[in-house]
C-alpha cells in the first residue's frame, strides 16, 4: 500500500475542507428543501454559482479603501491555515500542526470574521454594516462560551491540542459518557449554529434583510471576492462541523497511519459525519422559529449555562 | 400490650372510612367515641411505655412517643365534641338561608368529618410509627389533610391561606426528606446497605454514624420540620391557616400537629446528640427557639385578628420547646414534654374559646369584640383563664412545665438564656392580656348581644381542657410523672 | 511521526459518568422550566425531567445490581411521567390560560440568580465530603442545586401551577439524591414516599383548581390579604 508523505496529508487536510464544503452545503440546502416539499437546487450547485462569481467582473463601492477588496482573500487564507491545526484526517499531528492550539485556531477564525466585518464597515452600506456591528456584538458574547469550552477540554486533558482530547474521547466509553464532555459538545454545538448563522439565530436563506447577521456582510462584494467570502464561509461551517465532530463527538473513522486508504477512508468518513451533522441542522433549521434579536443573548446565555455546568461537574468528581 | 397500639392504630383510620357512610349524626356521635376510646387506650399504654417499649409490626412505643401520643388522642374527643356545637351554629345560619342550602351543608359536614378523623389518624400515627421514614409519610399525609381542612370553607382567606400552607409545608417536608435520606446514607454506613431507618436500631448506632452527614441531616430536619413546627423563618403559613380553618381544626393545628412535628425534630435529635455531642444540636435549636420566641413575642403586639393572636402565640411555645431542649438539663427535658401536655390543652381550649367568641359577634376582628365576658357567660370566663394558661400563671399545668424548663436552664448553666425567655414571656403574656382584658372587659358591643352561649357543646370541651390544665398543674397522676420522668430519661440517655 | 500525549484526568466509571449525566439533564430540565413561559411547555418539561429520573433509577439499578429498582423506576416513570402531567394538563384545559405571568424577575436575572444557587449547593455539597465508592459525587450535588433551583422558581414565579410544579420538580431533586445515597431504601418505603406524593398531587390539584374556580386566573398576585 502506498505511503503518502506528513506533507501531502496536510495539504490533503487544508484540500478536504476548502473543496468538500461547497458540497455540504449543497447537500444541507438539499435536504432542507426535501423537507420542505421542495425539490431543491443541484447538490452541486455552490460549485457553479463559485464558478460563475469568478468569472464575473467585480466592483468596489467608490470610497471604499483598498481593504475593502483585500479582506476576502485573507479571511480565505485564515480558513486555510486553520484546517492545519487540527484532526481533519489523522488522529497524529502533522507538519505545523502544533504551531496553534484550539485558542490558536479560534484566534484565526475570529481574526476572519473580524476583517470580513470590517470590509463591510467599510462600504456604507446599511445592511452590511448592520450585519458586521451585529456579529461582533454577539461574537462577544459567544466568546466566553467558546472560551469555557476550551477551558473543559484542558481540564480533561490537561493540555489543549485537539489532538490530545481526539485521542482522549476514544480512549474509552468512560470519557464519552462524562458530563463535562457532553455538556462541552452541546456547548460547542449551539456556538456552531450561531456561527454558521442558522436557525434559531437567523435565516441563512437571505431573504429577511432586518434579521440578518452572517449573510448581510457581504452585501456589497461581487464577482470573485463575493466568491470567496461565499466559499469561506462555506469552509468556516466545515471547520466548524470537524472541529465539533473530531474533537468532540465523534473522532472515530481518522487516519491513524499513513496509507492512502486510510487516509481516503478518512477523508469519506469525514464527508459522511459532516452531512449527517448537517442534517441535524436542517432538522433544526425546520422545527424552529427564528428568535427575536433581543432574545439571541438568551440563547447564547442557555450555552453559557452548559459550558460553565460543564466546569462545576467537573471540579465536583471529576464529573 | 401491642393489641391496644394496634387498635390505636385503627380505631381512627377505621372511624375516617366510616364517616364516608355514616349517616351525620351516627358520625358526629361516632367519632367522640372512637377518639375517647382512644384516648383511654393512649392512657393504658402509660404504665408498660415506663418501664420500656411497646412494640407491634411497623409501630413502635416508647415514652417520649406516648406523650405525644397523648396530647393528640386528647384533643382528638373534645374537639370532636366542640365541633357539633360548631356544626349546629352552621345549622342555624342554613335554616336562615333556605332548604337549598341543606343538601351542601350535608356534603361539608361528610367531607368535614372524613377529613378530620384522616387529620386525627395521621397525627396519631407519627409519634407511633416506627422509623423516620414512616414518621416522615406520616407528617406529610398530616399536611395535605389539613391543607384540604383549612381550604374547606372556600372563602377568599380560606384558599388564600390553604394555598401558602399546603406549599410552604410541602417544601418544608421536601427538604424534611432530604434529611431522612441523608441520615439514611449516614446510617447506611453502619447498618448496611439496606435498613428500615427504625428507631430502634438507629438509636443504638447513633454513636457510630459519620458526623459529617449527621449535622448536614439535623439542620435539615430542623428546617424541614421546622417549617411544620412554625419556627421563626419558616413559620409564615402558620398563622394565615390557624386563622382561616375552622375552629376544631384550629385547635388540632395549634394543640397537635405542631407538637407532632415538633417530635420528629426530637427523633432527630436524639440521634445527632448520639452522633455529634450535645453542642451542635443543642445550639441550633436555641437560635430557631429564642428567634421564634422573639418574632412571636413582638407581634402578639399586633395583632387584631383573634385567631392570628392565638396563633403568635402557638409559634412563641414552639419557641419555648425547642428552647427547652437546647437546655439539655434532664428536668428541662420533663418540662418540656409536660409543656407539650399543657400546650395541647391550653391552646385547644384558647381556640375553641376563640371560636365562641367569633360566633357569638360573627367576626373575627378583635375591634368587633368587647364586652365578651358578660355576653358568653361561661366561654369568656373559660377563655380568660385559657389566656392565664397561656401566660403561664400558677396553678395551671404551663406553670409548672416552664417553671422546669427554665429552672433546668440555670441549674445546666444557661442562666443568660434562662432570663431571655423569661423576659421573652412576660412581653409576650403581656401582648396577649392586653388584647384578652379588651375583649373581655372594655365595655362595646357585647352590651347589646343577650347574655348566652351560642351551644353547650361548645362549652364543655372548653371546660374539660380547664380540668386537664388544672390536674397538670395542681397534681399529675403519678403515673404521668414517670412517664415524663422516663421520657425525659430517654432525652438525656442519649446526650450522655 | 509526532506521538501523541496522553495525560488524561482521570475519568470517573461510566456507570458513574452516565448517572452524572442524567443528573445533569435533570438540573437543565429544571432551568429549562425556570426560563418557560408556557403553562403547557412546563408541565412537558417536568414530565421530561421525570422521564430522566426514571432512567436514573434504571441507571442506578444497572450500575448497583439493585433490581428492585426497576420497579420504582416503572412506578416512577408511570406516577411523575404520565399521571402528574395529566392531572396538570387537565386544570390547564379547563382553564383558558396559557401564558404564565412572567416572574417578579426578567429570565436573565432568574437565569443568573439560579445559576449563582444552583453553585451554591454544588460546591457546599461538595464540601461536605460525603463520599463513599459506590457515590457518584456530582450526582449529589446535582440534585441538591435541582432542589434549590426549583426554590427558585417557587419563589419568583407568581402563577399556581409553576409553583406546583416547581414543588414536584423539587420532589424530583429528593427522589434523585435518595437514588444516588440510598439506593438500598426498601422498596416499600420508596412507594410510600411515591404514594404520598400522589396524595399531594390530588390535593394541589384540588387547591388549584379551587384558586382558579375563585379567581378565574392561576396568577397568585391576589393572594396578599392575610399578612402581619
Amino acid at each position: 500500500m502506498l505511503t503518502l508523505p506528513l506533507p501531502v496529508i496536510q495539504a490533503l487536510q487544508v484540500a478536504t475542507v476548502v473543496f468538500a464544503s461547497p458540497g455540504i452545503t449543497g447537500v444541507i440546502s438539499q435536504v432542507e428543501a426535501r423537507m420542505q416539499g421542495r425539490r431543491g437546487p443541484r447538490i452541486l450547485q455552490p460549485y457553479y454559482d463559485l464558478a460563475k462569481l469568478f468569472r464575473k467582473e467585480s466592483l468596489a463601492p467608490l470610497h471604499s479603501g483598498p481593504f475593502f477588496l483585500l479582506a476576502p482573500v485573507l479571511a480565505f487564507a485564515c480558513y486555510l491555515t486553520v484546517p492545519m491545526l487540527i484532526p481533519v484526517l489523522t488522529t497524529y499531528a502533522l507538519p505545523l500542526g502544533n504551531m496553534g492550539d484550539i485558542l490558536g485556531g479560534g484566534i484565526i477564525l475570529a481574526f476572519a470574521s473580524f476583517m470580513v466585518a470590517t470590509a463591510a464597515a467599510e462600504t456604507g452600506d446599511p445592511y452590511a454594516q448592520l450585519g458586521a456591528s451585529r456579529a461582533k456584538t454577539f461574537g462577544a458574547i459567544t466568546e466566553p462560551v467558546v472560551l469555557l469550552v476550551v477551558f473543559t477540554v484542558a481540564l480533561v486533558t490537561s493540555t489543549d491540542l485537539p489532538y490530545v482530547l481526539a485521542a482522549t474521547v476514544t480512549s474509552g466509553p468512560d470519557q464519552l459518557v462524562r458530563p463535562a464532555h457532553l455538556l462541552a459538545s452541546a456547548a460547542l454545538f449551539m456556538v456552531i449554529l450561531y456561527e454558521t448563522g442558522r436557525i434559531p439565530i437567523e435565516t441563512h436563506t437571505g431573504t429577511i434583510e432586518l434579521g440578518m447577521i452572517e449573510e448581510a456582510r457581504p452585501f456589497e462584494h461581487s464577482g470573485p471576492y463575493y466568491a470567496l467570502l461565499k466559499w469561506g464561509s462555506s469552509a468556516k461551517q466545515l471547520i466548524f462541523y470537524t472541529l465539533f465532530l473530531n474533537v468532540f463527538a465523534a473522532p472515530w473513522g481518522l487516519a491513524s497511519t499513513r496509507e492512502l486508504g486510510d487516509v481516503l477512508f478518512a477523508i469519506v468518513a469525514l464527508i459522511a459525519k459532516a452531512i449527517v451533522v448537517g442534517i441535524v441542522v436542517s432538522v433544526i433549521d425546520n422545527t424552529f422559529a427564528k428568535l427575536r434579536l433581543f432574545r439571541i443573548t438568551e440563547f447564547v446565555s442557555a450555552a453559557f449555562l452548559l459550558a460553565v455546568l460543564a466546569i462545576f461537574t467537573l471540579y465536583l468528581g471529576g464529573g | 400490650m401491642s393489641a391496644v397500639l394496634i387498635c390505636v392504630f385503627f380505631l381512627p383510620f377505621a372511624m375516617t372510612l366510616l364517616s364516608l357512610v355514616l349517616p351525620r349524626r351516627v358520625t358526629e356521635m361516632a367519632t367522640i367515641v372512637v377518639g375517647v376510646v382512644t384516648f383511654v387506650l393512649a392512657v393504658t399504654l402509660m404504665p408498660s411505655v415506663t418501664h420500656g417499649v411497646v412494640t407491634a409490626p411497623f409501630l413502635r412505643v416508647d415514652a417520649l412517643s406516648e406523650i405525644f401520643l397523648l396530647a393528640t388522642a386528647f384533643l382528638y374527643p373534645v374537639t370532636a365534641i366542640y365541633t357539633i356545637g360548631y356544626f349546629a351554629r352552621e345549622r342555624s345560619v342554613i335554616a336562615r338561608d333556605g332548604a337549598d342550602a341543606i343538601p351542601q351543608f350535608r356534603r361539608y359536614s361528610r367531607l368535614f368529618y372524613v377529613g378530620f378523623n384522616a387529620f386525627a389518624w395521621s397525627m396519631i400515627c407519627a409519634p407511633i410509627v416506627n422509623g423516620l421514614a414512616l414518621l416522615w409519610i406520616a407528617i406529610e399525609i398530616t399536611t395535605v389533610v389539613s391543607a384540604l381542612l383549612v381550604a374547606i370553607d372556600r372563602t377568599e382567606g380560606a384558599t388564600e391561606a390553604a394555598w401558602k400552607y399546603v406549599l410552604i409545608a410541602s417544601c418544608g417536608l421536601g427538604i424534611g426528606l432530604l434529611a431522612t435520606i441523608i441520615l439514611y446514607y449516614a446510617g447506611s454506613t453502619v447498618l448496611g446497605e439496606s435498613y428500615d431507618l427504625g428507631l430502634a436500631s438507629m438509636l443504638r448506632s447513633a454513636g457510630e454514624l459519620p458526623a459529617v452527614p449527621v449535622q448536614l441531616a439535623f439542620g435539615l430536619a430542623v428546617i424541614g420540620y421546622g417549617t411544620k413546627v412554625g419556627l421563626f423563618p419558616v413559620h409564615t403559613w402558620l398563622p394565615d391557616a390557624h386563622s382561616e380553618a375552622p375552629t376544631p381544626i384550629s385547635a388540632l393545628l395549634s394543640g397537635a400537629l405542631l407538637a407532632t412535628s415538633f417530635y420528629a425534630i426530637l427523633r432527630y435529635y436524639q440521634i445527632a446528640v448520639g452522633a455529634l455531642g450535645p453542642a451542635f444540636p443543642q445550639n441550633t435549636l436555641l437560635i430557631f427557639g429564642v428567634l421564634s420566641l422573639l418574632l412571636a413575642a413582638l407581634y402578639l403586639f399586633a395583632q387584631r385578628n383573634i385567631k392570628r393572636m392565638l396563633a403568635y402565640s402557638s409559634v412563641e411555645h414552639m419557641g419555648i420547646l425547642a428552647i427547652g431542649v437546647s437546655f439539655g438539663a434532664p428536668i428541662a427535658f420533663a418540662g418540656v414534654l409536660l409543656h407539650v401536655l399543657a400546650h395541647a390543652a391550653a391552646k385547644g381550649t384558647a381556640f375553641m374559646g376563640a371560636g365562641t367568641m367569633v360566633h357569638k359577634f360573627g367576626t373575627k376582628e378583635m375591634s368587633g369584640m368587647r364586652g365578651a365576658i358578660r355576653a358568653l357567660p361561661f366561654s369568656g370566663p373559660i377563655f380568660l383563664v385559657a389566656i392565664f394558661t397561656l401566660g403561664a400563671l400558677p396553678p395551671f399545668g404551663m406553670f409548672r412545665s416552664e417553671f422546669q424548663i427554665v429552672s433546668g436552664g440555670v441549674a445546666s448553666g444557661h442562666g443568660v438564656v434562662g432570663a431571655v425567655l423569661l423576659v421573652l414571656l412576660s412581653t409576650a403574656f403581656l401582648g396577649l392580656m392586653i388584647a384578652t382584658t379588651r375583649v373581655l372587659f372594655e365595655p362595646g358591643t357585647g352590651a347589646m348581644l343577650p347574655a348566652s352561649e351560642p351551644s353547650y357543646w361548645m362549652v364543655v370541651p372548653t371546660l374539660i381542657g380547664v380540668v386537664a390544665l388544672l390536674v397538670l398543674g395542681v397534681h399529675p397522676p403519678d403515673t404521668l410523672v414517670d412517664l415524663l420522668t422516663r421520657g425525659a430519661a430517654e432525652l438525656t440517655g442519649a446526650s450522655s | 511521526m509526532i506521538e501523541i500525549l496522553t495525560v488524561a484526568r482521570p475519568a470517573p466509571t461510566v456507570f458513574d459518568g452516565t448517572a452524572n449525566t442524567v443528573a445533569v439533564v435533570v438540573l437543565l430540565l429544571e432551568f429549562g422550566m425556570l426560563r418557560a413561559s408556557l403553562f403547557g411547555a412546563q408541565v412537558r418539561l417536568y414530565a421530561a425531567q421525570s422521564v430522566a429520573v426514571s432512567v436514573l433509577a434504571g441507571v442506578v439499578a444497572v450500575g448497583r445490581g439493585v433490581p428492585e429498582l426497576f420497579i420504582l423506576a416503572a412506578l416512577s416513570l408511570l406516577l411523575k411521567a404520565v399521571i402528574v402531567p395529566l392531572v396538570m394538563m387537565g386544570q390547564l384545559r379547563d382553564s383558558r390560560a396559557e401564558i404564565a405571568g412572567s416572574g417578579s424577575l426578567g429570565v436573565a436575572s432568574e437565569v443568573i440568580i439560579s445559576i449563582l444557587v444552583a453553585a451554591f449547593g454544588f460546591f457546599a455539597v461538595g464540601a461536605l465530603g460525603i463520599h463513599s465508592e459506590v457515590l457518584p459525587a456530582a450526582a449529589l450535588s446535582l440534585s441538591m442545586a435541582v432542589v434549590l433551583v426549583s426554590f427558585v422558581l417557587m419563589i419568583l414565579r407568581r402563577d399556581v401551577i409553576s409553583q406546583a410544579i416547581g414543588f414536584f420538580s423539587l420532589e424530583n431533586g429528593v427522589s434523585m439524591a435518595s437514588l444516588v445515597i440510598a439506593a438500598g431504601l426498601p422498596l416499600i418505603l420508596e412507594v410510600a414516599f411515591l404514594f404520598d406524593l400522589l396524595v399531594a398531587v390530588v390535593v394541589f390539584g384540588v387547591l388549584i383548581r379551587v384558586q382558579s374556580d375563585r379567581t378565574k386566573s392561576f396568577s397568585t398576585v391576589a393572594l396578599d390579604r392575610l399578612r402581619g
